[in-house]
C-alpha cells in the first residue's frame, strides 16, 4: 500500500515527464522509419549500397580481363600490354571513386524529406499537437545520418569482404580512417541538406543550395594553403591508401567538419523553430 | 474571459493587407461560427490563433494565455482540423492517432481507447487501410478524430464542410454538434446554411474586420421585421397596391415584398388596405436569413 502511494506521488510524475520527454522522439522516430521502410525508399538504398559493395571488387576482378579483350585488339595496333596486376589497392582505389556516386544519389533521396512535409501542411498537424520542432530536426537528422551510417557499413564490409578473400587488405593503409574521412564527409553534406531544408521550399531548390555549400567548399580549397582546413579535403582521404601521405594531415579538416556539422545542426534548428511551416 | 480572445490583431501578406484590426472573444462551451467569403483571411486568423503565422500586430489569448509564434504552447488546448487535411499516406488511422498519441503525451491505454471512441465517433472503425487511400470526406473525418484525441477545449475547423457533398456535409456538422458539450468548437465557413443549422453565436469578417458578431438570435434580430410579404388574393389588388406603393416588388403574381418596414409602417399599410377594401390572404413580416444577412454585410 505505502509502496503504491510512493509510486504514484513520486515515481509517476517523474515517469510521465521522462516518458512524455522521450515518447515525442520515438513517436517521430517510429514515423521516419516507417515512411522510410513502407515507401521502400530504404530497401533501395540498402540494394543500392550492397551493390556499390560488390561492384568496387568485381571491377577489379574484370580488370584483367577487359585488359586482354584490349590487349588483343591493340597487338593488331602494334601496342603490347604487358600482365596488368590487380589486387586489394585496385579495388579501393574503385571504393573511394565509386562511393561519392552513393553518396549523390543519397541526397537526392532524401532531398524532399521536409519540403513534401511542407508542401503538403503534414507537419503541420504534427506541430500543433505540442511537437518540439527541435525534435522533428532531430529525428529527421537523425534518421539520415543512420542509413548513412548503415550504408556506409554495408558497402565498406562488402569490399573489405570481397578484398579479404581475393586478395589480401593489408596491402593498403589507413583503410579505417580514410573511409571514415568519406563517411564524415556524406554526414557534413547530410547536415548541409538539414540546412538546405530549413531555407527552401522545395526539393531542387534544396539540392541547389546543397550543391552550392558543397561548390563553395570544394572551389575554396582550390587554394592550396586553405584546402586542408575544409571539408571537401576529405574527399581525397584515398590518397592515404599507398601510405604515401600521414593521417595526420586530415586531423585538421575532419576537426573543421565536425565543427560545421555542429553549426549547421544549430542553425538549423534556429531558423526552423521561426520558419512558416 | 473567453476560451478564444483576439484583441487588435493586424497581418498583412507584403502590400495586401489582409486582416485590419480584428477583435472578438469566443465563450467557452460554444459553437462558434466564423463566416466570410473566400479571400476574407480565415484561414489567416485561424493559423494566428496556432501560432502558425506570427500578427504584425495585437493579442491573442487562448485559455488565458498568450499565444506565441513558432513554439507555441498554448496549442495543448487546441485541437486543429485544416482546410485541406493532409496526413502520412503510409499510415493507417490508428497507427496516425498512436503517434499523434505519443507527441500528446497520452498514455499509450488511454490513446488506444480514445482512439476506439474517436474512430467510431466519425465513422472510421474497422478502416484499415493506409491513409493515402482515402477519399476527402475519409481525411476530413480523420481530421476531426485527430484534432479531438487530445481532448482538446478549443476544437478549430478550418471550412470542415466546404469540400463535401450534402450528404458528408451533414455528417460532419452533427459530429461537431455532438462534441460541443465536452469542447468549444470554431468553424469557419462560406456557407450559411452549415451556420444556421448547428452555432450558436457567429462573426462576419469582411474586409479584415469583424463586420458582425453575436449570437444568432441576436444577428438574425437585427433585421428582424424589417421586410414584409403581402399575399393578394387578386392579380389587380397587387397591380393597384403597386402603383401607391413603389417600393414593393413583385415577387410573384399576388405577392409582393416591401423592404425595411418599421412597425409603424407596417400599420399605416393594414389602414390602407382595410380603407381600400383590400383582402389579403396572407401578411407577414420577413425574418430574413444570414444569407440576407451576408449579402448585406458584403455589400456595405
Ligand atoms: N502565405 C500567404 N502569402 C501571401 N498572401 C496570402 C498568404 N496566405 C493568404 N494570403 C492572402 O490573404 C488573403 C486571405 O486568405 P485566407 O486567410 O486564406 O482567406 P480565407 O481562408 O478566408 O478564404 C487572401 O487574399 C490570400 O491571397
Ligand atoms: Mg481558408
Amino acid at each position: 500500500m505505502k509502496e503504491k502511494r510512493f509510486q504514484l506521488l513520486i515515481l509517476s510524475p517523474l515517469k510521465r515527464t521522462w516518458g512524455i520527454k522521450m515518447k515525442q522522439w520515438t513517436a517521430f522516430i517510429k514515423k521516419e522509419y516507417l515512411e522510410q521502410l513502407r515507401t521502400g525508399k530504404l530497401l533501395v538504398l540498402l540494394i543500392l549500397f550492397c551493390l556499390f559493395g560488390i561492384m568496387n571488387p568485381a571491377i577489379a576482378k574484370l580488370t584483367p580481363w577487359m585488359m586482354e579483350i584490349l590487349s588483343s585488339q591493340m597487338e593488331e595496333s602494334g601496342m603490347i600490354v604487358t600482365g596488368v596486376k590487380v589486387d586489394a589497392m585496385t579495388s579501393w582505389v574503385q571504393f573511394f571513386k565509386n562511393m561519392p556516386m552513393a553518396l549523390i544519389v543519397f541526397m537526392i533521396m532524401f532531398s524532399g524529406s521536409f519540403t513534401t512535409e511542407y508542401q503538403k501542411g503534414t507537419l503541420v498537424n504534427v506541430v500543433t499537437k505540442g511537437m518540439k520542432r527541435y525534435k522533428i530536426l532531430a529525428a529527421k537528422m537523425g534518421i539520415m545520418m543512420m542509413i548513412w551510417t548503415l550504408g556506409c557499413l554495408v558497402s565498406f564490409g562488402i569490399t573489405f569482404g570481397y578484398n579479404a578473400f581475393f586478395w589480401d587488405n593489408s596491402v593498403v593503409h589507413h583503410i579505417g580512417f580514410s573511409v571514415f574521412c568519406f563517411y564524415l564527409l556524406g554526414l557534413w553534406l547530410t547536415a548541409d541538406l538539414i540546412l538546405a531544408s530549413v531555407l527552401c521550399q522545395s526539393a531542387s531548390a534544396v539540392m541547389i543550395v546543397t550543391g552550392v555549400m558543397f561548390l563553395v567548399s570544394y572551389l575554396i580549397g582550390m587554394i592550396p594553403v586553405v584546402s586542408e582546413y575544409l571539408p571537401t579535403y576529405l574527399l581525397r582521404s584515398g590518397e592515404l591508401l599507398t601510405g604515401a601521405k600521414s593521417a595526420g594531415g586530415y586531423c585538421i579538416s575532419v576537426a573543421v567538419t565536425i565543427f560545421f556539422i555542429v553549426l549547421e545542426a544549430v542553425l538549423s534548428t534556429v531558423i526552423f523553430n521561426k520558419r512558416n511551416l | 474571459m473567453g476560451i478564444l480572445e483576439i484583441s487588435h490583431v493586424t497581418k498583412s501578406f507584403g502590400s495586401n493587407r489582409v486582416i485590419k484590426d480584428l477583435s472578438f472573444s469566443v465563450p467557452e462551451h460554444a459553437v462558434f461560427g466564423f463566416i466570410g467569403q473566400n479571400g476574407a483571411g480565415k484561414t489567416t486568423t485561424m493559423k494566428m490563433v496556432l501560432g502558425l503565422l506570427k500578427a504584425d500586430s495585437g493579442e491573442i489569448y487562448v485559455n488565458g494565455e498568450k499565444v506565441s509564434f513558432g513554439q507555441t504552447a498554448t496549442n495543448r488546448f487546441i485541437g486543429y482540423l485544416p482546410d485541406v487535411p493532409e496526413f502520412y499516406g503510409f499510415m493507417t488511422p490508428r497507427e496516425y492517432l498512436a503517434m499523434c498519441g505519443q507527441i500528446t503525451g497520452m498514455f499509450p491505454d488511454k490513446v488506444k481507447e480514445k482512439s476506439t471512441e474517436l474512430l467510431k465517433l466519425v465513422g472510421l472503425e474497422g478502416v484499415n487501410k493506409q491513409i493515402r487511400n482515402f477519399s476527402r470526406g475519409m481525411k476530413q473525418r480523420m481530421g476531426i478524430a485527430q484534432a479531438l484525441l487530445n481532448s482538446p477545449k478549443l476544437l478549430i475547423c478550418d471550412e470542415p464542410t466546404s469540400a463535401l457533398d450534402p450528404i458528408g456535409r451533414k455528417e460532419i456538422l452533427d459530429i461537431l454538434y455532438s462534441v460541443r458539450e465536452h469542447t468549444t468548437v470554431i468553424f469557419s465557413t462560406h456557407i450559411l446554411s452549415d451556420m444556421e443549422r448547428i452555432c450558436d453565436r457567429v462573426a462576419f469578417i469582411h474586409d479584415g474586420n469583424i463586420a458582425l458578431n453575436g449570437t444568432l438570435d441576436e444577428i438574425k434580430g437585427i433585421r428582424k421585421g424589417e421586410g414584409i410579404e403581402i399575399d393578394f388574393m387578386h392579380k389587380k389588388d397587387a397591380a393597384f397596391f403597386l402603383q401607391n406603393y413603389s417600393s414593393g416588388v413583385l415577387s410573384e403574381e399576388t405577392r409582393i415584398v416591401l423592404k425595411k418596414q418599421s412597425e409603424d409602417d407596417i400599420i399605416e399599410i393594414m389602414r390602407f388596405l382595410s380603407q381600400k377594401n383590400i383582402a389579403v390572404r396572407r401578411l407577414e413580416r420577413l425574418e430574413p436569413g444570414l444569407e440576407d444577412l451576408f449579402l448585406e454585410v458584403v455589400k456595405g
